[in-house]
């Protein structure tokens, strides 16, 4: 019987592995021209939101490249799973996506360095930094699709009706602000709490301001709570000064702060009753604008302390696209991406077709009024370190379950702290998995 | 006399309390149609509210983008492939189980209803590995096929079930007639497991058309293969969704179901067993 | 003589029925199990090339007690609890009354089903704007004050929120296997009760419902897995929040594995809550088929 049902299996396997024999084409020869390059690329990342944008870039490069047939697959749901299922069998797609900073050294083993290649010189350094290996000897392990600006929006036509003629730079001015925009009827900030990434986006800018009044970068700070030699406590503006903002935005903003996702935040905000919108950046706009064209849409750095100069918008890329070193089709792989950040059509393609912040050396103007007061506000006050980076998802998604824990009041203040601490140190800390 | 209008009553009664409960599902429904006809402004904007001005545009837009038809094929083919093997070899197994009770049939049906109890998204990663070892991953046939494996559990168990419902001496008379194992199924027991099996086929049909997860890691990676529910899923990103178009992309994606329902579930009033037992 | 070789074919037949369904079960369910299995006695993230074997370290860390997997799994019993008893009484008394002859019995059948086929991901969209949006017109209409509760927002609404949608969801699937059932249910055994004069009531408790056994326990079994495993429409609504109040044993389990990327913890887990979801569901089956041998 046994025998009967080994072979069973035998044949089963030899008819299906017969019926679905994979079809290499591929061939490693280098070649700098692409037009001389053949064979296919996978290309697995997330951000489905791009997706027609992509398709068109792909469009193009079939005309450069017309032997090269690229396989673009997306998908926003369970992409982290996915790809680790994908690796597993192993089935690693020469493009796949993660995040930037910490994640850069998860992926490691599967990530080709980049240092070496043209697209490094039209790369935006604030990008590029964002891809940087932490482990000895460093490198470059990523690309971006886009650039992105974090900062709170503010509605212009709700502060000039409500008296407030400069943006809030200090809490003391934020106080002032709010009270006048509620005297005027307006309700001061909508804050999309039902959602666990809202929280990182806002707490960077202060973990920014603490790390300068500390002296040290903000990387340095979340390291050294990762490592557990510090507690977020030891740094009153990442700590006090954060848990009173949201303390402040709670009481002054949604009805049901926990039941208000990124629908309900954009809801709010786009009705024209809401002053500032928080946790959110360029992304947003296009939503926006599409709910209400007439708003008129301002964006700034949050007032995170009593120092004007601290109230800073953040920039840089907190997504990055990985080239799986040991792809089978590796030339073809490079020239495409060398293609798509050095050629005018390929750095084209981020303003004109996608409507993102590039993520290359551009001084092409954007329709969009975000991206373009952020790069003037950092041009004029400079822009904080992208701070989310400097930690996990994994770790940000427990952060903002344990924020919203306390703003139900089921966990106190010190509690969470406590709690914050800790999981920073298990999840990305130096004896993490 | 009496009687009657008592019996008209209790009868109004029943509609009226079966029309508040059915209120509580077309309501949902109801607005994942009128959201699907609104600009996506709208949606976010006013959600419950009665389109301004309806446009079918989104149908049209979603319907080319994702190639309706031929993803539609591709659902179809997997379905039909994925239905045949889980009504054939379950309705099989679970006669054997039920008519035979020995040790090892005992076994076999536990062994076979068990992995109910896993849920899917721990096996995931493993599942891929085995299949890209024996090829039945990025493909529509094999994807069909695997699905034989994930609905024979709960199938098995319900044929087992029900088939307590048919009286021993149909098989036992056609044995003694002379019928080998293999023709009684054919001939008798098959046929009289016509309503549960139609049963096992709506629900089968259900799951498999619309399922999400299986599909994504299985033949999402490319157009000749993808199904309308992934396509669907496009629209949906973590901060950036077009929901005018996921709920387009859903109600196309679902509509041809529920027709299968609507279709099928004339065998199921219908109470072919009690009839069939009866004659 | 004659005996044991008709013995020993029955049992080659039995053999030969039962191993195709065999073998594709074992091919796509036990063997990628049983591979995880491995990964439950290793330090791995799921991504690493070389997972680090540690033996029985993540069993004896689970059983150590960490708060957060044990507060997930009181969440899922008490969510089950309510599943099981309201999923099969609504959808048992929906059946009785759909099988009746009405003029729009046939259009509800279909309506109670689509739920259950329509996305998460669309359910879960939907049911917040009605939570919020919805509520909130429903309030100004009515004035009633639990609509304008935060039925998403507050842990403690949050899982009556969840229960509630996840009820919502399914109960067409069980409306369906009743429906069924009571199709099977003979007619000319029903109408002798009339005859020998039994109320309506007396002939659906004492007569009907015993005959539905089979559908029963198939229904509260299917019920008890599905609730053990609810997942999706925890992910579509609340994704385990506000705070961490609706993490299922699932949610928790997924999180840890894929999320966290400690996939040998999340493989350990997982293995010890089918265990348990064994065990519970073979109890209950046993209950179950005791009472219908009983009837």
């Amino acid at each position: 019987m046994k025998k009967k049902l080994v072979s069973l299996v035998m044949a089963a396997a030899m008819a299906a592995s017969v019926a679905a024999l994979p079809a290499f084409a591929g061939e490693t020869e280098a070649a700098v021209d692409p037009s001389q390059d053949s064979g296919e690329i996978y290309m697995f990342i997330a951000s489905p939101e791009y997706a027609d944008a992509i398709n068109t870039l792909i469009d193009d490069y079939k005309k450069v490249a017309p032997n090269v047939t690229i396989n673009y697959e997306t998908t926003q749901n369970d992409y982290p799973t996915l790809l680790k299922a994908k690796i597993n069998s192993g089935d690693v797609p020469d493009i796949f996506s993660s995040t930037s900073g910490k994640e850069i050294d998860t992926y490691l083993e599967y990530s080709l360095d980049l240092s070496d290649q043209p697209l490094m010189n039209t790369i935006d350094p604030g990008v590029a930094s964002a891809m940087a290996s932490a482990k000895e000897g460093g490198g470059m392990y990523g690309i971006a699709i886009k650039g992105n600006y974090f900062g709170m929006i503010y509605n212009e036509d709700v502060l000039k009706d409500a008296g407030v003629d400069k943006v809030p730079e200090t809490t003391e001015e934020l106080k002032a602000a709010c009270d006048k925009i509620k005297s005027a009827g307006y309700t001061p900030f909508t804050t999309g709490f039902m959602e666990w990434w809202v929280y990182k986006h806002v707490a960077q800018h202060f973990v920014d301001a603490a790390a300068k009044a500390a002296g040290i970068s903000a990387a340095d700070l979340v390291a050294s709570i990762q490592k557990g030699e510090k507690s977020i406590k030891d740094y009153p503006i990442a700590c006090d000064n954060f848990f009173d903002f949201i303390d402040y935005a709670v009481k002054n903003g949604d009805d049901k702060p926990l039941e208000t996702d990124l629908a309900g935040e954009e809801q709010a905000f786009a009705s024209g009753k809401v002053a500032f919108m928080l946790g959110q950046g360029a992304w947003v706009e296009a939503d926006l604008k599409k709910i209400n064209p007439d708003l008129k849409i301002g964006f700034a750095g949050y007032p995170v302390d009593d120092k004007a100069e601290d109230a800073q918008v953040i920039s840089g890329s907190d997504q990055a696209l990985r080239i799986n070193k040991d792809s089978k089709n590796l030339q073809a792989v490079l020239n495409f991406i060398n293609w798509w950040y050095t050629s005018d059509e390929g750095q084209a393609w981020f303003t004109d077709v996608a409507g993102v912040v590039p993520p290359v050396k551009s001084d092409k103007a954007s329709d969009f009024v975000i991206i373009e007061q952020g790069k003037k506000l950092a041009e004029e006050k400079g822009s904080g370190e992208l701070a989310i980076v400097d930690s996990t998802d994994s770790f940000h998604q427990v952060f903002g379950e344990a924020m919203q824990s306390y703003i139900a009041g089921t966990t106190s203040k010190e509690d969470t702290i406590k709690t914050i601490d800790e999981q920073c140190a298990a999840i990305d800390g130096p004896n993490a998995q | 006399m009496r009687r009657k209008t008592r019996q008209r009553l209790s009868h109004i009664i029943l509609v009226v309390i079966l029309t508040v409960i059915a209120l509580l599902y077309i309501y949902p429904v109801a607005l994942m149609f009128m959201n699907s006809v609104k600009p996506f402004g709208e949606v976010i904007a006013t959600p419950v509210s009665l389109p301004k001005k309806p446009t079918f545009g989104n149908y049209l837009y979603v319907g080319e983008k994702i190639q309706y038809f031929r993803l539609l094929w591709n659902n179809v083919m997997i379905t039909v492939i994925g239905i045949i093997g889980i009504v054939f070899f379950s309705s099989l197994a679970a006669y054997i189980c039920d008519r035979r009770r020995t040790k090892y049939t005992k076994f076999i049906y536990t062994l076979l209803i068990t992995p109910m109890l896993i849920p899917f998204q721990t096996i995931m990663i493993t599942l891929l590995k085995a299949m890209n070892i024996i090829h039945l991953n990025n493909s529509r046939v094999g994807l069909g096929i695997q699905y034989w494996g994930f609905g024979i559990p709960m199938a098995t168990f319900i044929f087992y079930n029900f088939m307590a419902t048919i009286p021993r001496d149909l098989d036992e008379a056609a044995t003694v007639d002379g019928a080998t194992t293999w023709q009684t199924y054919r001939m008798v027991i098959f046929p009289l497991l016509k309503s549960v099996t139609v049963t096992v086929i709506v629900l089968d049909v259900m799951w498999i058309w619309n399922d999400f997860l299986l599909p994504l890691l299985m033949v999402n990676s490319n157009n000749k293969t993808k199904t309308l529910v992934l396509a669907a899923y496009t629209f949906v990103g973590q901060m950036n969704t077009q929901w005018q178009y996921a709920m387009v992309g859903m109600v196309m994606a679902v509509f041809p179901s529920i027709l299968v329902f609507i279709f099928l579930q004339k065998y199921i009033v219908e109470g072919v067993v009690a009839g069939a037992v009866k004659g | 003589m004659k005996r044991s070789s008709m013995k020993k074919k029955k049992g080659l037949e039995n053999v030969l029925f039962t191993i195709p369904a065999v073998i594709l079960v074992c091919m796509v369910m036990y063997i990628p199990f049983v591979m995880s299995g491995y990964y439950s006695l290793t330090r791995w993230n799921g991504i690493a090339k070389q997972p680090v074997f540690i033996g029985l370290e993540n069993f004896k860390t689970i059983l150590s007690g960490s708060d957060s997997f044990l507060s997930a799994m009181w969440f899922t019993i008490r969510y089950t609890f309510f599943f099981v008893i309201v999923s099969n009484v609504a959808a048992l008394a929906l059946a009785v009354a759909l099988t009746k002859r009405f003029r729009l019995a046939n259009l509800y059948r279909g309506l109670f089903f689509i739920p259950y086929i329509m996305s998460m991901t669309i359910v879960g969209f939907i049911w917040k704007f009605i939570f919020t949006s919805g509520f909130k017109k429903f309030f100004e209409v009515t004035g009633w004050g639990f609509w304008n509760l935060s039925w998403l927002g507050n842990p403690s609404m949050a899982f009556w929120s969840v229960t509630i949608v996840g009820i919502w969801q399914s109960l067409g699937f069980y409306i369906v296997l009743y429906i069924a059932g009571l199709q099977a249910v003979p007619k000319d055994i029903i109408e002798a009760a009339y005859v020998d004069g039994a109320s309506r009531r007396q002939t659906f408790f004492k007569v009907t419902v015993p005959l539905l056994g089979p559908s029963m326990t198939t229904c509260v079994f299917m019920s008890l897995t599905n609730g053990l495993k609810v997942f999706d429409i925890i992910l579509a609504l609340t994704k385990g929040g506000p705070g961490q109040s609706t993490y299922s044993a699932t949610l928790s389990i997924y999180n840890e594995a894929f999320t966290r990327n400690n996939y040998g913890l999340g493989s350990a887990q997982a293995i010890l809550y089918f265990v348990f979801v064994l065990v519970i569901t073979q109890l209950t089956l046993k209950m179950m088929s005791r009472k219908e041998v009983a009837l």
